[in-house]
């Protein structure tokens, strides 16, 4: 059969996010139809990068098109439909526009069960995507039945898409059941598949929209396993409501498309015991693995910024983990940091959680989230050491901000990849791995550093800080201060380290100290400079020696009254 | 006490227990104009950031200051501080070092031509 119409149009002007969370999406085809349903899927993400020519896909030239999908997969895929695990997707996106209205409604609810099929699959799935590809293809009618084709994988994209607009339409499926709060979601696929349309709602409807960046905060409404956490979230819906993994998914759906049903999940969490929401959590991370779509709504647009750094970083990662969030979650809890800061991993969790399905990378992933809670947690406390070695005029120039104020956050706030061990170690670290390495980078791009020579020299940064620290406290102290300023740390490093700070000398400018030079010294001086002008007239060759004994002859006479001159004091 | 203090009046106390110069106020600004135009010199823009000619003007008092402080340690060997004293600290510096004895050069060929162009002046007043 043909391979499954080419998704929508529409998922191509997704943002590359998008894009990322077809290819997850794709990991994960839907269960019902493992393999044909891949290939619509897959298809579906190329749609997006079609839908620059969705009308040729659909015309029969699909065959451009399908060529166009692969090159472009990652791009927007803005569709639910994550393009199966990989690039292919050349897959006829545009049938499957069409067809998605009735897959839609035959299975309202059934797509979390495929998912969870699917999420055994996914991994395989992900794995060949290729073969995938070309076993999907076979068979699209199985795919149109499966609910929701996510992640298929791209099928061939020359194949006329007519049959596969079910398939396609699957991808979406997931949306029916979020279609609640998109009510128009049904109607997208009937739109033309360029329409954009359909890719946003399905990005909003779906939860485990691999919220990477701005969308961020749509992806805390994922089922974050923190529960507690999540209370505390506003707007991010609890996924509590009820048992049924799909109500879940409903509501985390309405939540970052309506600001209404927000108010009322919101109360609901709190109730529910942070295991049953993690639990469903994890089915419908599980059923959402291949939709990550952009929320373009963003419910907590507060968490956003905050989170949008830490979210743009982990685009690129694929995190897994749903079950080390967990204890990251109760990790995260402990930290006395700011709601904010929970937040934000809870967020981050999500994301990873989110990611991971997709995901290609999968210990990577793992290993930046750990990371990134502990960097979160060693921000807070590393800011407030940075902020007072900043406020001494801190000689601390290997860390990134030299001389900047409050910029300590930036330093740590620096979430990438780093081994895990780097995490393990307790906050309070004034130099992390990041910044060393960035460091390195200024100096040459392609150096690396092993991890030994790493530790080292966080451990001579630790020691320099100190030991600059303590002395300059006791210089403090010696000016009868109970306040360490600048000029003590410029002081020590000054004379000890040879090292000039400019910027922080203040007002004063530095005394010059004369040598002290005795009045007896002086004295002498002058009378061999007499006496070495003398000699020097009566004529050098004639009377060196002459001029020497005179200058002796001098000297004592110099001391003589210098000898007497103490005596006067 | 009561005038026991035969001798010199001015006997040092101590040493530099009480220093003779007092720290004075560094002047901000002194520099700032004439670093704007020579940064832009350099590539910065036409209108640099105030911080950033602050910071220069720093790095620039501290170099001559310290500059300084050794060319005395050295003049003070001789007894008096000559420009001598400052060609041989940087005379490790090649350029800084062109550029100064260059500048002296000229210095002393301006003198000159002052000097010619006074006298010329003067034997045409006397020839008047």
């Amino acid at each position: 059969m043909d391979p499954p119409p080419p998704p929508p149009p529409s998922a191509s002007s997704e943002p590359p996010p998008v894009a990322a969370a077809s290819p997850s999406q794709a990991a994960q085809p839907p269960s019902p139809a493992p393999s044909p349903a891949q290939p619509p899927p897959s298809s579906t993400p190329s749609t997006p990068a079609e839908t620059l020519t969705p009308p040729t896909s659909s015309s029969s030239s699909s065959a451009p098109s399908p060529t166009q999908n692969p090159s472009t997969p990652p791009q927007p895929l803005s569709q639910p439909q994550p393009s199966p695990q990989q690039q292919s997707q050349t897959q006829p996106p545009s049938i499957q526009p069409q067809q998605r209205p009735p897959l839609n409604r035959s299975r309202p609810q059934t797509p979390y069960a495929h998912f969870a099929h699917h999420l055994p699959s996914a991994p395989t799935s992900s794995s060949g995507p290729p073969s995938s590809i070309a076993s999907p293809s076979p068979s699209p009618a199985p795919m149109q039945r499966g609910g929701l084709a996510i992640g298929v994988p791209a099928h061939n994209p020359h194949h006329p898409r007519p049959q596969q607009p079910p398939l396609s339409f699957s991808t979406f499926s997931p949306s029916p059941p979020f279609s609640q709060p998109f009510s128009s979601t049904p109607r997208v696929p009937e739109q033309s598949p360029t329409s954009s349309s359909q890719v946003r709602q399905p990005v909003q409807g779906i939860q485990n929209i691999g919220m990477i960046g701005a969308l961020s905060a749509g992806s805390q409404i994922r089922p974050s396993v923190m529960s507690g956490s999540q209370q505390q979230r506003f707007g991010q819906p609890p996924l509590r409501s009820a048992s049924p993994s799909a109500n879940q998914t409903l509501n985390s759906q309405k939540f970052p498309s309506h600001g209404l049903p927000r108010t009322p999940s919101m109360a609901s969490p709190s109730s529910p015991s942070p295991v049953s929401q993690s639990q469903s959590l994890q089915q419908q991370l599980s059923s959402a693995q291949g939709k990550q779509m952009h929320a373009p709504s963003a419910p907590s647009s507060s968490y956003r910024p905050s989170v949008k750094p830490h979210v743009l970083q982990q685009r690129p990662h694929h995190l897994q983990q749903h079950q080390h969030s967990l204890p990251m979650t109760s990790h995260q809890q402990q930290i006395p940091s700011s709601q904010q800061q929970q937040q934000q991993k809870q967020q981050q969790q999500l994301q990873l959680q989110q990611h991971q399905q997709q995901a290609s990378l999968s210990h990577q992933s793992h290993e930046h989230h750990n990371q990134q809670y502990v960097a979160l947690r060693n921000q807070q406390s590393v800011t407030q050491q940075q902020q007072a070695v900043r406020a001494l005029g801190s000689t601390v120039q290997k860390s990134n901000v030299p001389g900047q104020g409050q910029s300590g956050v930036v330093q740590s706030g620096n979430i990438s990849p780093v081994v895990n061990a780097d995490d393990a170690e307790s906050g309070n670290h004034v130099l992390s791995k990041r910044s060393l390495r960035e460091l390195v980078a200024q100096i040459d791009p392609f150096e690396k550093l092993d991890s030994e020579v790493e530790d080292v020299l966080v451990e001579v940064a630790e020691d320099f800080i100190e030991s600059v620290t303590t002395f300059a406290c006791s210089l403090a102290k010696h000016r009868k201060s109970t306040t360490l300023e600048a000029k003590d740390i410029l002081l020590h490093v000054e004379r000890n380290w040879n090292m000039t700070l400019p910027g922080f000398g203040g007002d004063e400018i530095k005394c010059y100290k004369k040598q002290f030079t005795n009045d007896i010294h002086k004295e002498r001086i002058a009378v061999i400079k007499k006496s070495m002008v003398a000699t020097s007239d009566a004529g050098n060759p004639k009377n060196p020696a002459a001029g020497q004994a005179a200058s002796n002859a001098k000297a004592h006479a110099a001391k003589a009254p210098a000898i007497g001159s103490p005596k006067t004091h | 006490m009561h005038n026991s203090s035969s001798g010199p009046p001015a006997k040092p106390r101590v040493g530099s227990s009480q220093p003779s110069e007092a720290s004075f106020k560094r002047k901000r600004g002194v520099f700032q104009k004439d670093l704007q135009h020579m940064m832009y010199g350099f590539g910065d823009d036409p209108n640099p950031l105030p911080e950033t000619v602050a910071l220069l003007e720093d790095i620039v008092v501290e170099y001559i200051t310290d500059l300084v402080h050794k060319a005395q340690d050295v003049g003070s060997k001789r007894g008096k501080l000559l420009t001598e004293d400052f060609l041989y600290l940087i005379r490790k510096d090649p350029p800084k070092l062109h550029r100064c004895t260059e500048l002296l050069s000229m210095n002393e060929e301006l003198k000159q031509a002052r000097k010619a162009f006074d006298v010329s002046e003067e034997t045409l007043a006397n020839a008047d």
